[in-house]
């Protein structure tokens, strides 16, 4: 017995998954956030100009 | 007084170049995951479970180094009164509160089978989640203040308060709760554990530059929403981003 | 001189609300009688709690005293007025924040029988309670009068002043129980001074620097 810890593969798994899945979706949250600004503000521009 | 004399929003020369670091950083991160995941080999003591370092402590790398960028961000939209720092410096708290909050998550999910319990007062962590409820208090801060120029400033400052705490924090949580492990770092790790940690430390370091660089133009853009009166027929105002009253007659430049 | 003023002015604004206080008092005293229905009527526990207790009786009180400090500024419109004088902001906020000290101070004291009582929590060193009471209420005093100031011209004052203040006042909440509770429940290895030491660097640091930043926040 080395004390070493034995499996633990479904935390691995959780922490990767979680790490992926936060900064996945934060990503595709600012983007999406960004267009959608970008093009009420160009239709706006076009709308008056 | 806040200068308004350069545009809030410019369109960038090089728009892609924030999607191009994505796309880096997401590579990285995959490289140094699979080598994290199936290359390195189990460590002696921790077993598989290891394993959690190669993204908890690049997280860690960069939920610090956001933070404190986010100080810097505050600290010349206070002196320089510039509007392009207050769209960074928003754009750095909500990456910095997103990063801060993972690795508590992560910092959970490897206490959980290291020491059988999800949380352990660490004093890192224990800092890290108090940081987490100070910057968001600093959002909340954000969303309740309508005038732009007193929105700025406020939360500048509160973020230089709230990063002073850092240090205290971290101080005080440490004499609270003696037990803490030893600083992670490349240097304390053997060799074969290296590889994947540089990776996905510039993997996420690639991938949230990118990302904060995004969210500072849709700030820049909602900030030059709220700037703009109702706009004169040339659109003209849109460019110049006048706190209203306070620079030229807006559309009627004498 | 000018600091004069200003603290005659907040004291006698402290001394017309002085019905205001009592029911800060008495919601301070309320918590504390809650708080012990969560542990239950197990003595040795209550006695070892506190100490947290108090702090937080203490901490939950002072968001209240603190927003009502500048509530009448603002509702009054006296605070555009203060800025007309030729008073540094620094004035106003060292002035404030003092006052809000003190009556944090009073509070706190006020609070010490109430504990003793409910809790079976004595101590021998009572001055070194009412020191640790006064230390404790400048490290809630300094960032509250700060964020109070914020918080009273925003929306939802009310909301926002406990979500800028707690997170930042962990250290001195921490300081503050671990001392008290080691005049509570004894100090053999004299653990106190280090503590102490703790709750003056944080009260050091953010007297100056929260006295550095108020003229911004005023400014705008």
């Amino acid at each position: 017995m080395t004390g070493e810890i034995q499996g633990g593969w479904e935390f691995v798994w959780a922490a990767y998954g979680v790490s992926a899945a936060l900064m996945g979706l934060y990503t595709a949250s600012v983007i999406i956030r960004y267009r959608g600004m970008k093009s009420r503000t160009t239709r706006k521009r076009e709308g008056l100009s | 007084m806040r200068d308004n004399s350069n545009p809030v929003y410019t369109e960038s020369s090089r728009p892609w170049t924030p999607y191009a670091l994505i796309g880096i950083g997401t590579v990285l991160l995959l490289i140094g995951s699979y080598i994290g995941l199936f290359v390195a080999p189990a460590e002696h003591y921790m077993g598989d479970v290891q394993r959690i370092m190669y993204v908890h402590v690049p997280t860690a790398w960069n939920a610090m180094l956001v933070l404190s960028v986010a100080f810097i961000f505050a600290v010349l939209s206070l002196w320089r009164g510039d509007w392009k720092w207050d769209n960074r410096l928003e754009s750095a708290i909500e990456v910095g509160v997103v990063l801060s909050f993972l690795l508590c998550v992560q910092g959970a999910i490897w206490a959980k089978p290291t020491w059988g319990v999800w949380w352990d007062w660490d004093p890192r962590l224990t800092t890290t989640a108090v940081m987490v409820f100070a910057f968001l208090g600093i959002m909340v801060l954000r969303n309740f203040v309508e005038e732009p120029g007193r929105r700025a400033t406020w939360s500048a400052v509160a973020t230089i308060i709230a990063f002073i705490d850092v240090p205290i924090v971290y101080f005080s949580v440490n004499w609270w709760n003696s037990l803490h492990q030893l600083q992670s770092s490349p240097e304390t790790v053997s060799e074969s554990f290296h590889l994947p940690l540089r990776i996905n430390s510039f993997g996420i370091l690639f991938l949230m530059t990118g990302v904060m660089m995004i969210r500072a133009r849709l700030a820049a853009l909602r900030l030059e929403s709220e700037l703009a009166p109702p706009l004169p027929a040339d659109g003209k105002s849109l460019e110049s981003g006048r706190v209203p009253g306070t620079g030229p007659a807006v559309g009627g430049n004498a | 001189m000018q600091l004069m003023a200003a603290l005659r002015k907040e004291f006698l604004l402290m001394w017309r609300t002085r019905a205001q206080f009592l029911a800060v008092f008495v919601f301070g005293a309320t918590s504390l009688l809650l708080f012990s229905f969560a542990i239950g009527p197990n003595a040795a526990a209550l006695r070892l709690h506190s100490s947290g207790f108090i702090w937080l009786a203490l901490l939950l009180s002072s968001t209240l005293s603190l927003s009502e400090s500048f509530h009448v500024e603002i509702e009054q419109r006296a605070y555009e007025g203060l800025l007309l004088l030729p008073t540094s902001p620094r004035v106003f906020f060292y002035a404030k924040a003092l006052a809000n000290w003190s009556q944090l101070s009073i509070l706190g004291i006020a609070l010490i029988p109430i504990m003793v009582v409910l809790y079976d929590a004595g101590t021998d060193r009572v001055l070194a309670l009412i020191g640790i009471i006064l230390l404790g209420a400048a490290g809630l005093s300094a960032p509250g009068t700060f964020y109070a100031a914020m918080a009273a011209q925003a929306r939802s004052k009310q909301t926002l002043l406990p979500l800028l203040l707690f997170p930042l006042v962990v250290p001195v909440l921490l300081a503050a129980v671990k001392s008290t509770s080691l005049l509570i429940i004894g100090d053999p290895m004299n653990q106190i001074r280090s503590w102490v030491t703790l709750l003056i660097s944080f009260n050091a640091i953010y007297w100056a620097v929260c006295g550095l930043l108020f003229g911004r926040v005023l400014e705008d």
